[in-house]
């Protein structure tokens, strides 16, 4: 249809807000990322390239930068691994209610807010009278504060982020694993194929676009968590060890108030997530699928 | 054959129980911290330092919910959280299907190239613009006000998305029968396109609400007082002041908490559906 009038009392203002509260806000922040830039003080002078220098040289930086990437992969395939595993054991149960019931149960802690079960896993199982230090003391283990150590808080973060997200994923495979034809597993168990490698060498294969997909999108949310991070570890945990980031953007321009600074390292996780992007589009150009 | 059918069918059987059994128990550890947060909403202080990690409260105390009521103000962060997240999930789902339904119905200059770009700006992580939004908010004087958390989201690019593959799917023929009759195109609008894309409507509702009931950043960096503070937030803020109440903060927590989960069980077909339709996290 043709109705330029209407198009234009559409079109417009979207673009016009769709500037100012989207596109504004980038070159705004890569501005400001040129200055010493503090609200509160009255001179901002112009750095030039003096930021991002300093963000190169900077140790919290790269520990963060590592951590970031350490975490999103590593986290990446933990939930990858459980999650296919629980999508293919749910699809072979018999009955649809089953199914349902597990899918749901499985999915309640991604309707939870972040900050809830945070806090709930802060007080309830990580706190030195928590559960953790109940269940390994069974095993000898002596209570540890767990707030205090370096690898093993950020392992406990990732796990908080397997359990809190694993629903959404189980979901989604969900729909992969009952859409592939269901002749094609009766041909391999006739075939003499066993339960495992009907999984391995036909369904997994064949649902690999919902697998990109799923993959994709999983790994871009895990590069911009904040929230676990800020509840877990606010100050980014013993010698910074689990300082991601996100965090440590927050804590620069939200604590010391150095957005000048801090929108250089905006820039940086920029160029991360966008890299992150690019490799994605390469991903999903290839054709997977069985059609 | 036949026998080795039969055969397969009793392992299979076996199988089964082995999976209902151990998803069973996965089951009980997933939903063990919601449980434990729910049932520590009802224990006393005393009963909780003698032994956090018990399931079941000593003897049953509201005293927790009664001391969260009492020292924090929870329903002005209800009532700031419901209002936030219904105005920008109304004007969301507005917006979104206006968009959509003149990206896909319309002819005009420049189309493709303006979707291309609202798809670009999906890109852009939401984290690398706050200081900027932090800013602007600051500009507009609207920093510690409800709708510091209302303007900056009222068209969301993925939604617009989401409604135009939806409406593009809308026979035409609908659209150009309704013009015949001298349907304008806000008519055309308000009876042909949204009365056949309630599932999209669903989805896209559902997922907006969602995300504004739990968002922390945005709150955290626009709120101040106490008492424009939404639920999330407010849950972090008390929980620092009184962390040895701990009955208390899981009675904050318990509050936050179910009224999602009763929505997402009531609507738990929408749900499923819309996520898997649109694959939004």
């Amino acid at each position: 249809m043709k109705n330029n009038k209407f198009v234009a009392a559409v079109m417009v203002p979207a673009c016009i807000y769709i500037f100012i509260f989207v596109i504004f806000p980038v070159l705004y922040g890569l501005g400001i990322s040129f200055f010493d830039y503090n609200p509160a003080s009255s001179t901002n002078p112009f750095l030039g390239l003096e930021n991002y220098k300093r963000m190169f040289g900077d140790a919290t930086f790269w520990l963060s930068l590592k951590n970031t990437v350490v975490f999103g992969i590593v986290a990446l395939i933990l939930n990858l691994i459980v999650t296919l595993f629980l999508a293919e054991i749910i699809s072979l149960l018999p009955s649809k209610r089953l199914k349902t019931l597990f899918r749901t149960i499985l999915f309640i802690p991604c309707i939870a807010p972040v900050v809830g079960t945070s806090m709930i896993w802060k007080h309830g199982i990580v706190a030195t009278d928590g559960i953790l230090n109940a269940i390994l003391g069974k095993f000898g283990v002596p209570p540890h504060n767990w707030y205090l150590t370096e690898g093993a808080l950020f392992l406990i973060i990732i796990v908080y982020t397997l359990w809190a997200d694993l629903g959404y994923n189980v979901v989604l495979f969900s729909a992969g694993v009952e859409n592939v034809p269901k002749d094609f597993e009766d041909a391999a168990a006739i075939d003499g194929a066993g339960p495992v490698q009907r999984f391995l060498y036909i369904k997994l294969p064949l649902m690999g676009r919902t697998f990109a997909f799923v993959a994709i999108m999983t790994m871009a949310d895990y590069f911009q968590m904040f929230t676990q991070f800020n509840i877990f570890a606010p100050t980014g945990g013993r010698h910074n060890s689990a300082m991601v980031l996100t965090n440590y953007i927050y804590r620069t321009s939200f604590s010391n108030f150095d957005m000048g600074y801090a929108s250089t390292l905006s820039a940086g996780l920029f160029v991360v997530v966008f890299a992150v992007a690019m490799i994605q589009n390469r991903m999903m150009r290839i054709d997977w699928g069985y059609e | 054959m036949r026998e080795k059918k039969e055969k397969e069918l009793v392992i299979y059987k076996k199988y089964h129980y082995i999976i209902i059994a151990f998803l069973s128990v996965f089951s009980m550890i997933m939903m063990y911290p919601m449980g434990w947060t729910m049932m520590t909403a009802f224990k006393t202080n005393a009963d909780i330092r003698m032994n956090r990690t018990k399931f079941f409260p000593q003897e049953w105390s509201i005293d927790g919910f009664i001391t969260a009521f009492e020292k924090a103000p929870i329903e002005k962060w209800f009532l700031n959280s419901v209002f936030i997240t219904v105005v920008v999930t109304v004007a969301v789902i507005f917006t979104s299907t206006l968009i959509g339904y003149v990206f896909a119905k319309y002819e005009f200059r420049g189309k493709k190239v303006l979707f291309m770009l609202l798809l670009a700006t999906m890109m852009i992580p939401g984290l690398v613009t706050m200081i900027p939004r932090y800013l602007m908010i600051q500009e507009l004087h609207l920093f510690n006000t409800r709708w510091a958390l209302i303007v900056p989201n009222l068209v969301g690019v993925f939604s617009v998305y989401l409604a135009k593959q939806f409406i593009e799917d809308i026979p035409n023929s609908l659209c150009e029968a309704a013009k015949i009759d001298g349907a304008g195109p806000l008519r055309i609008y308000w009876n042909v396109i949204l009365p056949n894309m309630k599932p999209a409507i669903g989805a896209i509702g559902i997922f907006t609400a969602m995300r504004e009931w739990n968002d922390y950043l945005n709150p955290l960096l626009m709120l101040n007082d106490i008492d424009k503070m939404t639920l999330p937030l407010g849950l972090v803020m008390f929980d620092g002041q009184r962390s040895v109440d701990l009955a208390a903060t899981m009675a904050v927590a318990t509050m936050i908490m179910l009224p999602m989960i009763v929505i997402f069980l009531i609507f738990q077909k929408q749900f499923i559906k819309g996520l898997t339709m649109s694959g939004i996290k």
